[in-house]
């Protein structure tokens, strides 16, 4: 605290003041998801008396029995198998559009770019209701595929009009140079464009893994059978249920939460890059 | 440069792709909102304007419409206000900054289930944590689900939670645009800390305040799920916005054409405003959100 010698009781309390204030942004930001932990590492006898905020010892049992007990370990695969195709396909799909946005030359390319823009602000319903009732014509009502077709729709506008930023502000000198080497344009894309935009494709993985990972609605209305459900639609509908499992459900909401906290630790700057892109519609 | 034929195949197979599962449903969600279905089976009856005439007379739109609104103007304003605050203090110099930073994003990415369920077991009437609160206090729990103002301040107030970072990183960036002799030469004219915010800070914030307004007001505006989950549009439709009066109609009611309608409608309140937006901000210029 030797910083703090020659300085005026008014700067100090300036000081204080900054650090109560920040004390106070990370109660409000991080308290509710503490208290969601701690109830789920409560025992059943204790959850609906105790109101301490210390969890030791942790108590594991609503994990075991919303893992035995539930559907929580079904919808835990399908939404798994949900993400990872929709970020290997969006990832895919979005850098050939975005790419060939930014370097082919046509008429309407704003125009394309716009509708980007236009489509991540669609009011959702006006996706699935149409999408419900198509699928039904195709035979992918109550269908993860039809589901996953659902959730690229979301995604890919976004993950497009990320893209798009990204390819725009590299130079089409590497590009040039490559090809002056006697790669094709394809070859150039493939060995140079893309690993230098690891940053961007990073970027929009775990975006349009967040979509897909925290959707419910087209969850909701595409997806029928229990064993079919996503884990939000899933983990929601226990909340209907008769008897109200409150150990199971936190527990439940812990876990959803588990892997995104994983990730943020480790790719903190992608989320924040992507967030003042735009991204991510909330 | 030349072009090549591969990349030009993969570009147009990418967008005939995203044009049909974006562009088709969108269009088939048009067409439904003249027909009308009594059930998926069934085939659908061409009513014309028939379903627009009918959800326009209903008091019930016009009152969800209202709910929306109201919804997404109180949670925006309080976002930008509370957003705007945070970032301020997170601006300044601290110990532990980059981590107070990062927690303080942490409720955007978090899904809006677990959102809505720590929510619900916060506000429990039996168990909830602000039961104990009150009790404490020797107050009952009161029912926020009972009546409208509790019911649509819950929903606000969760809504600002969950996406109020979203403010405070635009902002953040923002706050970084602004020279720092702004700052100076507002000093050396005497002006004290609130009128620095006043006329350097707001103003130097303007066009990122702006987009984050429409894109967050819109945003808001198409919720569905934080309102379904908290209180299903109750009480008595009190809660009640398109997005949910669109889900009720298609999927509650069986009424697809009517919920098309609905979402046809928002649809094209939206558009509107994103015109105006994309009309301001041309394409280049509102790409980093400022």
């Amino acid at each position: 605290m030797t910083r703090y010698y020659g300085k005026s009781p008014k700067q100090i309390a300036g000081r204080v003041g900054l650090y109560a204030a920040v004390a106070l942004i990370c109660i409000y930001s991080f308290f509710p998801i503490y208290w969601m932990i701690l109830s789920s590492l409560r025992s059943p006898e204790k959850l609906f008396l105790d109101s301490s905020l210390v969890f030791w010892p942790p108590d594991l049992s609503s994990y075991k029995s919303l893992l035995q007990l539930t559907n929580y370990p079904a919808n835990f695969v399908n939404s798994v198998m949900m993400a990872m195709a929709t970020i290997a396909v969006a990832t895919t799909l979005s850098s050939f559009i975005a790419y060939g946005a930014t370097r082919l030359r046509f008429r309407g390319k704003t125009t394309l770019v716009a509708s980007m823009l236009f489509a991540y602000m669609f009011p959702p319903l006006m996706l699935v209701i149409p999408m419900s009732a198509l699928f039904r014509i195709a035979g992918l009502a109550d269908s993860l595929w039809g589901l996953l077709i659902a959730h690229l729709a979301i995604s890919l506008p976004l993950a497009v009009w990320l893209l798009w930023g990204f390819f725009k502000s590299m130079p089409f000198d590497l590009e040039e140079a490559a090809m002056v080497d006697g790669c094709s344009q394809f070859g150039a894309f493939i060995k140079v464009v893309l690993p230098l935009s690891a940053p961007g494709l990073i970027t929009v993985g775990i975006f349009s893994f967040l979509l897909s990972w925290a959707d419910y609605v087209f969850a909701l209305i595409l997806i029928m059978s229990d064993d079919r459900k996503t884990l939000p639609v899933g983990l929601a509908s226990m909340l209907g249920a008769q008897d109200l499992r409150w150990g199971e459900i936190l527990a439940g909401a812990t876990l959803i939460a588990l892997p995104l906290f994983v990730i943020f630790m480790f790719c903190y700057r992608y989320f924040v890059a992507g967030l003042t892109a735009g991204a991510l519609k909330g | 440069m030349r072009q090549d034929w591969r990349i030009i195949g993969l570009f147009i197979g990418g967008v005939l792709v995203l044009g049909t599962i974006v562009g088709g449903p969108l269009l088939y969600s048009i067409k439904l909102s003249f027909y009308t279905a009594a059930s998926f089976i069934d085939p659908p009856q061409w009513v014309g304007l028939g379903n627009y005439v009918k959800v326009l007379s209903e008091p019930l739109f016009w009152g969800s419409l209202l709910n929306g609104v109201t919804i997404a103007i109180s949670a925006i304003v309080l976002q930008v206000v509370l957003g705007v605050t945070i970032a301020l203090v997170l601006n300044r110099q601290f110990v532990g900054q980059t981590v107070v930073r990062a927690l303080s994003i942490v409720p955007y990415f978090l899904p809006t289930v677990v959102a809505c369920l720590i929510t619900q077991w916060i506000l429990d009437p039996n168990y909830g944590l602000l039961k104990s609160v009150f009790a404490s206090f020797g107050y009952g729990m009161f029912d926020w689900g009972g009546n409208s103002t509790s019911a649509k301040a819950t929903i606000v107030l969760v809504s600002v939670w969950i996406w109020t970072p979203f403010v405070v990183t635009c902002v953040l960036a923002g706050l970084q645009s602004i020279p720092g002799q702004l700052y100076e030469a507002a000093r050396v004219d005497g002006a004290g800390v609130m009128k620095q915010f006043w006329h350097v800070t707001l103003p130097g914030l303007r066009s990122v305040l702006i987009v984050v307004i429409l894109l967050r007001g819109i945003w808001m505006f198409n919720k569905f799920d934080v309102i379904w989950l908290l209180t299903k549009g109750g009480p008595l439709n009190e809660t009640e916005t398109l997005p949910t009066l669109a889900y009720r109609k298609a999927f509650l009611e069986f009424d697809l054409g009517g919920g098309a309608a609905v979402a046809t409608i928002s649809f094209l309140m939206l558009a509107s405003i994103i015109l105006i937006y994309l009309r301001v901000f041309p394409i280049d210029e509102a790409k980093q959100g400022r």
